[in-house]
């Protein structure tokens, strides 16, 4: 079996401890677990952004081997956080996507598209609303082109029309064969990716399928709320 | 459009202050006469003005200015803060201070003679030492908010020994003032040895920054996805940190402690023509450069009276505020 996004072992001193896992190409992977649990020291850690224990393989090559600018190329990571402390354009912005391909734009056009962000483009970055800056940072991501991407929070600060826009793009990139690994709070929404993974107080306790993981038992003790499965509202982006 | 015309007019408004400040002084010279004697033709006297006084000093006010430009244009992509100025490091005090001790020893241990060597490369060396020990005390993370504190701490501890050396020396009036007059920055009986000390080197920072302009474009807006973009992150905040600090050591060495300008122009030169480093940079030095000399021309009306580091403060506080009151 190939893997995408492998980790054996990974810990970081008092945040996440012994996370191993495998994450195979064209998988739609949830983070999900209470504040303070670790998901973004999870991403950080798997993109190699913070000094960590253990193994992380990006498609089955030790990320030790891999250089900084292919890193670029291979995996995307988006903040949690999206601050533009100078006022770039958006599409500037956007375009740094492509720093490690030597700044060609391919696809710069297509993600401030599929972002809903091209009546934007030349917007000082400075000039955006939290959820306007988070899809920018998004369209960044997404014009890397690589076949990794790590997105922490994409959809917390959403309108529900972006966030679900924004999962549907998540899930449109995996059917391409990415893999995309992100963090969530919304479980309903979890419940639809192909894999979840729960974090508690930097420990890796649940790892597999949204049902056979997410269940009132585990949520009972990972979030301490009672959760039952019931119909209720469920917003759709309309069929096109 | 906006962006075409910066390089012309910045290009324009160095060349108008250059030959200005050749033609300006105690002896009023024509620009007839300002381009002769550059040539190496005219009158002894406006040869000897031209060539020996003024092309000198212009040239190290123009080497001061890009260096203190270009160096704020870094430490604010380097902090992610359009209010970061070269001296956060301890470059400026540690410069002052190196100054300052060689002032206050030099004539006792006999280096009046060589003072014209001694005095910048103390104030190098002291530039140079300060940051060196807010990078040694930040630790090895050097994470951002760290150097940032430790500069802060270094600076009131070399101002404070600065302080000591300036109140102990005043019953010497004669070193007292020297000292006061470099703290406050000037360009005056700056020679062609200044220029060589100081406008090569600065040449040189100058042109190992511009490449750097792409990769500071992603550092300013977040170190970590910078990296994850592919930028060298490491590499890249020690090139930074390097040149910054040696363009702002350099600067000082030959033109005393010049306040406001590494804050000022990059921040007006962004403001007018966006924050992309690649061009900001460039636009920085030809900016500094073209302000530096016009500050220095101001001091000449005032003979004595008005240091180049009171007039770039004069100058460049009220524009600020102007700027930064107006409606975007």
């Amino acid at each position: 079996m190939t893997t995408a996004l492998s980790a054996a072992g990974l810990g970081v001193p008092g945040r996440l401890e012994a996370v191993s896992i495998t994450l195979g190409p064209g998988e739609l992977v949830a983070v999900v677990g209470p504040n303070g649990a670790g998901k973004s020291t999870l991403l950080q850690a798997l993109a190699g952004l913070l000094p960590a224990e253990g193994g992380i393989c990006w498609n089955g090559q030790p990320l030790s081997e891999i250089s900084i600018t292919e890193r670029g190329r291979r995996l995307a990571w988006v903040d949690q956080e999206a601050h533009f402390e100078f006022a770039f354009p958006v599409r500037e912005v956007v375009a740094q996507g492509r720093y490690a391909w030597g700044d060609n734009l391919d696809g710069v056009a297509e993600a401030l598209a599929e972002l809903d962000l091209t009546h934007l483009a030349e917007r000082p970055a400075t000039r955006l609303s939290g959820g306007e800056r988070h899809r920018v940072g998004l369209a960044r991501a997404l014009a890397t082109q690589a076949p990794i991407q790590l997105w922490d929070e994409p959809v917390a600060q959403l309108d529900v029309r972006h966030a679900l826009e924004v999962l549907r793009l998540a899930r449109q990139l995996t059917t391409r064969g990415a893999t995309l690994v992100v963090s969530l709070h919304d479980l309903r929404a979890a419940y639809r990716f192909d894999r979840v993974l729960v974090l508690d107080r930097g420990r890796l306790v649940g790892n597999g399928k949204p049902h056979e993981v997410l269940t009132a038992d585990l949520i009972r003790q990972v979030f301490r709320v009672e959760a039952t499965f019931v119909e209720s509202l469920v917003p759709e982006l309309p069929s096109e | 459009m906006r962006q075409q015309a910066a390089l012309p007019t910045l290009l324009a408004l160095l060349a108008l202050a250059f030959l200005a400040s050749l033609a300006f002084g105690e002896l009023r010279l024509g620009m007839g006469q300002v381009l002769s004697a550059l040539a190496g033709v005219g009158d002894e006297l406006s040869r000897t003005v031209v060539r020996d006084f003024r092309l000198p000093r212009a040239l190290v006010g123009m080497a001061a200015g890009a260096a203190l430009a270009a160096s704020g244009v870094v430490m604010q992509a380097f902090f992610r803060n359009p209010l970061a100025s070269p001296g956060l490091l301890g470059v400026s005090s540690g410069g002052a201070l190196g100054a300052v001790v060689v002032l206050a020893l030099g004539p006792a241990l006999g280096w009046a003679a060589t003072t014209l060597w001694a005095l910048p490369l103390a104030s190098f060396l002291g530039a140079f030492g300060a940051t060196s020990a807010v990078l040694f005390l930040a630790q090895r993370g050097a994470g951002a908010e760290r150097l940032l504190l430790s500069g802060i701490a270094l600076n009131a501890l070399l101002g404070a020994g600065t302080s000591f050396l300036l109140t102990t020396t005043v019953g010497h009036f004669e070193v007292n003032a020297q000292m006061l007059f470099w703290l406050m920055g000037g360009l005056e009986s700056r020679s062609w040895e200044h220029v060589w000390m100081g406008a090569p080197a600065i040449l040189l920072g100058c042109l190992l920054l511009l490449p750097l302009g792409r990769a500071m474009n992603l550092l300013s807006l977040g170190e970590q996805s910078a990296q994850s973009l592919g930028v060298d992150v490491r590499r890249l905040r020690w090139q930074l940190i390097l040149l910054s600090t040696v363009l702002t050591a350099l600067a000082t060495a030959v033109g005393g402690i010049i306040g406001f300008v590494g804050l000022v122009v990059p921040h007006m030169l962004r403001l007018a023509f966006g924050p992309d480093h690649r061009r900001l940079l460039p636009y920085a030095m030809l900016g500094g450069a073209a302000f530096l000399l016009a500050c220095d021309l101001i001091t000449r009306a005032f003979p004595l009276g008005l240091r180049l580091g009171v007039v770039t403060s004069l100058v460049g506080g009220p524009f600020f505020l102007w700027l930064l009151r107006r409606p975007r």
